[in-house]
């Protein structure tokens, strides 16, 4: 009976080593890390860009269902041209960030966004938004 | 020194520190009777009576928040932040939980009313264990302190900020009080567990923990379920569930409990798990802390759909999660060596081997799902930080649902003592035959990876095998301790649902042109018929006529509408339930055909004509009927309507006409355009009082009138149900085993009582 005890042991933790490992490397690979646009244009692999929407840089060819716009990043104001193929964000315009998941396409020197994060200006959360009208 | 006070509404402050007060308290009077022992009565009484006033200044406390709501006094911040005046009744209580201030504040009112009925059951050990729940409930508590829902503006504004429209929402009501009593309820077994240690007497806390821990799963599971639908059901987010950090904070505790019901279940039956049972409570209560601080300090604010700003109380959550894992640490390593367990040997075919096997296994699924939720922390201190998408959950968790099912077939037939494998797999024959039915049906209708041909045969016998065992309980008039296996059917009908909803799925976004046919699919045509103003409280709306090639027809209203005060987008999908499958269809853009824009732009004076192409308007008179004096109308914040009497003439074709310009005190302006004969519209979009004129716009009456266009997302899930039906059967299976266990956890005092005798 004892050996019975060490042989679960034994297979318990080859399984669980073997578990780790693969949940090790499927992190690895699900991991989307949010970097600058130059590590963009060098990494060839999944990653997260933000920024917000340069005005009136944005055009929507609905043949193809491609929506084409440029990032800006607000400190370093640099600029990464952005393609999205799918059906156009509602409110896009007014987005205030635009957070886009996907990989540089190097061909076309964009970065082709699989999907994207559209925040719109909303006044109900935070304080800073506080305001007192005044009538009359 | 008074200062501070005049930004605090007093009422409400009043109660919250008369609840620090009494449960200080409280809090003394326990803890002196759980050191006394039993001869302390005086203590005992004075803590009881602590600490009803505590749960009194609490019940209040939370009357006094939602009556500043229904009274919409927007003097109180929260109340200016989260409702408005245009906000209904009903939903002033969804406004009440929308913040964070108000979701603290319903999680420690039923924290505090949970203690009562927790008192009471928990019998000779009731000052330890309340002792340690009052600790629990401090936490909550000193976050209110902090973060006051009765602070107040230094004026008052007219009007307050609104709740957002997404939260709008019968669920928004039922939802998150449903999920605060889960997590209120997981601090019980951490209490019963803690106290038992601190008094060094682990013998009895298991019993009476068991019915508490069900119930938590229950109720947990329910809120779950809910949120899952409404996702699903009027956010239109594609699906029930996300991964988002939100749901993963209640599904890590859910799991944990999944975990501590079996290993409560071993140490009743046979004595074994006490030590790891002890740590399982402490983790279960500590990741409802972390779920809480990864959800509420805004550390995930970038990473979720739920985000919440911070509040500044991070700091005071992290505080919190040291205070009750050092402690829990604490009190395992110094008593943890003293508790008295049982080994059993078990062979590799027997009940206990397959009960620990499964507990580890669901263990190790909550493990990694808080892994991945907590991915943003773990790489913030790398290059570059970053989060896990959906798949990696998916992906992980799918061998280890395939470990629980093969462990769920065979656990009806197995013993404690062990059987021997043939005799196992005679008697799951019935339940293999089932399952090979079920793969076949399965191969047939599409299901191709090799994976998941194994997984639903795997699902499908640990559902038959348990509702073989089932029947035969119920055939012997034992219904109520078929509880286990009830739940382990709808775990099997879970797994098959989810499985084929979302591996199977048929999904396409597609943009349709107003009455125009157009092909969907393999067997789909849809037409966008027309757009659908908004009627009574029936919101804007799009007819779309699906037609499956078999001749199965239907109209779709998916409903797609601006919010009237934030001029948000709202989305709410249209579901047609059909025999095994769901057509969900969610808007995602329209455009309107007509008006393009303004084509056109006249002002005329009373008597006036103005002639565009071959369209004239002659300016008649100004039209009052619809409306009283309106001066008197504004003053009283009414809506005023304004009319134009026109005569339109085109081609020969003459039309007397009204048009209408109507606006509120609120600055809200409609203007009904009107159609004109051969076709364009014209509005009356302004008035210039000063020089008597009326401003006309005419739009669409030269260009080629334009379709409207719709785009839409067009999703089959197949047998989508079974997830909701099979959930349905786990928490009726646990509504049975929380009834058995009331009944052992009363035992336990009747048999102190004896044995002291």
């Amino acid at each position: 009976m004892k050996s019975n005890k060490k042989v679960y042991y034994l297979v318990g933790t080859v399984l669980l080593v073997l578990f780790a490992g693969f949940s090790y490397s499927e992190f690895r690979g699900a991991l989307t890390p949010y970097v600058s646009y130059d590590k963009a244009r060098e990494a060839p692999r999944t990653v997260q860009v933000a920024g917000g929407l340069e005005k009136g840089s944005n055009s929507y060819d609905e043949e193809a269902g491609l929506m084409r716009f440029t990032l800006v990043e607000a400190e370093t104001e640099q600029t990464l041209a952005i393609r999205y193929e799918g059906v156009k964000p509602a409110n896009f315009e007014d987005a205030i960030s635009i957070v886009a998941i996907g990989e540089f396409d190097a061909q076309a020197e964009e970065f082709a966004a699989k999907q994207l994060l559209v925040k719109c200006p909303s006044k109900y959360q935070g304080l800073e938004s506080v305001e007192t009208k005044t009538y009359g | 020194m008074f200062e501070a006070l005049s930004h605090l509404y007093l009422p409400g402050a009043v109660t919250i520190w008369c609840a620090v007060f009494f449960g200080l308290a409280s809090f003394w009077g326990y803890v002196q009777a759980g050191q006394a022992g039993q001869a302390s009565q005086g203590s005992l009484a004075f803590a009881r009576r602590g600490y009803y006033f505590f749960a009194g200044s609490i019940v209040l406390s939370a009357f006094v928040l939602f009556l500043c709501f229904m009274r919409r006094d927007f003097r109180i911040e929260y109340v200016y932040q989260y409702s408005g005046l245009d906000l209904a009744a009903h939903f002033q209580l969804a406004a009440f939980w929308a913040g964070q201030k108000g979701s603290f504040l319903i999680w420690l009112l039923w924290a505090a009313l949970l203690g009562l009925p927790l008192g009471r059951s928990a019998g000779r050990d009731e000052p330890t264990v309340m002792a340690v729940y009052l600790l629990t409930l401090f936490g909550l508590l000193f976050i209110l302190v902090r973060e006051n829902p009765f602070v107040m503006l230094e004026e008052a504004p007219f009007d307050g900020a609104g709740l957002n429209p997404l939260l709008q929402d019968d669920w928004m009501v039922i939802h998150p009080p449903i999920m605060f009593v889960g997590y209120a309820a997981a601090a019980i077994p951490f209490a019963f567990a803690a106290a038992g240690m601190w008094r060094r007497n682990t013998s009895n806390w298991a019993a009476r923990a068991f019915p508490w821990a069900l119930g938590g799963f229950l109720v947990l599971g329910t809120a779950i379920l809910m949120g899952g639908y409404w996702a699903y059901k009027t956010l239109g987010w594609g699906g029930y569930w996300g991964w988002d950090p939100v749901e993963n904070a209640s599904l890590i505790p859910w799991l944990l409990g999944i975990v501590l019901i079996h290993g409560l279940y071993l140490e009743r039956t046979k004595g074994r798990f006490r030590r790891s049972n002890l740590v399982v409570a402490c983790l279960l209560y500590l990741s409802v802390l972390y779920g809480t601080f990864l959800t509420r300090s805004g550390v995930l604010a970038d990473f979720s759909v739920h985000s919440f700003v911070d509040l500044g109380i991070s700091g005071w959550l992290v505080a919190l999660m040291a205070f009750f894992a050092f402690t829990s640490m604490y009190l395992l390593l110094t008593r943890l060596p003293g508790v008295q367990t049982s080994t059993n040997e078990d062979p590799f075919l027997s009940r206990g081997f397959a009960l620990v096997a499964s507990a580890v296994t669901v263990g190790i699924s909550a493990f990694v799902i808080a892994i991945g939720t907590s991915a943003p922390l773990l790489t913030k201190f790398m290059e570059n930080p970053g989060q896990v998408g959906p798949e990696f959950y998916n992906r992980v968790n799918l061998p280890l649902a395939l470990i629980i099912a093969v462990l769920l077939t065979a656990v009806p037939f197995l013993t404690w003592k062990g059987v021997p494998a043939a005799q196992l797999l005679r008697k799951l024959l019935p339940s293999f035959g089932f399952a090979l039915v079920a793969t076949i049906v399965a191969v047939a209708s599409g299901v191709e990876s090799l994976f998941h041909i194994v997984f639903v045969f795997c699902a499908s016998s640990a559902l038959a095998a348990n509702l073989h065992k089932v029947i035969d309980l119920i055939r012997s008039r034992t219904l109520v301790t078929s509880g286990g296996y009830l739940s382990h059917v709808g775990v099997g009908i879970m797994f098959l649902g989810v499985l084929a909803s979302s591996a199977y799925d048929q999904s396409a976004k597609v943009t349709l042109e107003q009455g125009v046919e157009q092909r969907v699919g393999e067997d789909l045509t849809l037409t966008f018929v027309r757009y659908l103003p908004r009627q009574g409280k029936e919101k804007e709306r799009m007819e779309v006529k699906v037609v499956r090639d078999d001749g199965f027809t239907y109209n779709a209203y998916p409903k797609f509408f601006l919010n009237d005060r934030t001029k948000q987008l709202m989305v709410n999908p249209h579901i047609k339930k059909v025999p095994l499958q769901d057509f969900y269809i969610s808007p995602i853009q329209y455009e309107p055909g007509q008006p393009p824009g303004v084509d056109h732009r006249m002002q005329l004076a009373r008597g006036e004509t103005a002639t565009i192409e071959d369209l004239t308007v002659r300016f008649i008179d100004y039209n009052l009927q619809n409306t009283g004096n309106p001066s008197v109308a504004l003053a009283s914040g009414d809506v005023v309507t304004l009319g134009a009497d026109l005569e339109i003439s085109r081609n020969g074709q003459v039309l007397p006409a009204t048009a209408i310009y109507r606006f509120s005190s609120f600055g809200q302006v409609e203007t009904p355009p009107i159609e004109l004969p051969g076709g364009g519209w014209l509005a009356m979009t302004g008035i210039h009082p000063g020089v008597g004129k009326v401003q006309l716009d005419i739009a669409g009456i030269e260009s080629e009138p334009q379709l409207a266009k719709l785009s839409i997302d067009v999703t089959r899930k197949p047998l989508i149900n079974m997830v909701w039906y099979g959930l349905y059967v786990v928490l009726f299976g646990g509504l049975l085993s929380t009834w058995k266990r009331i009944k052992g956890a009363r035992q336990v005092d009747v048999i102190a009582a004896k044995t002291a005798a």
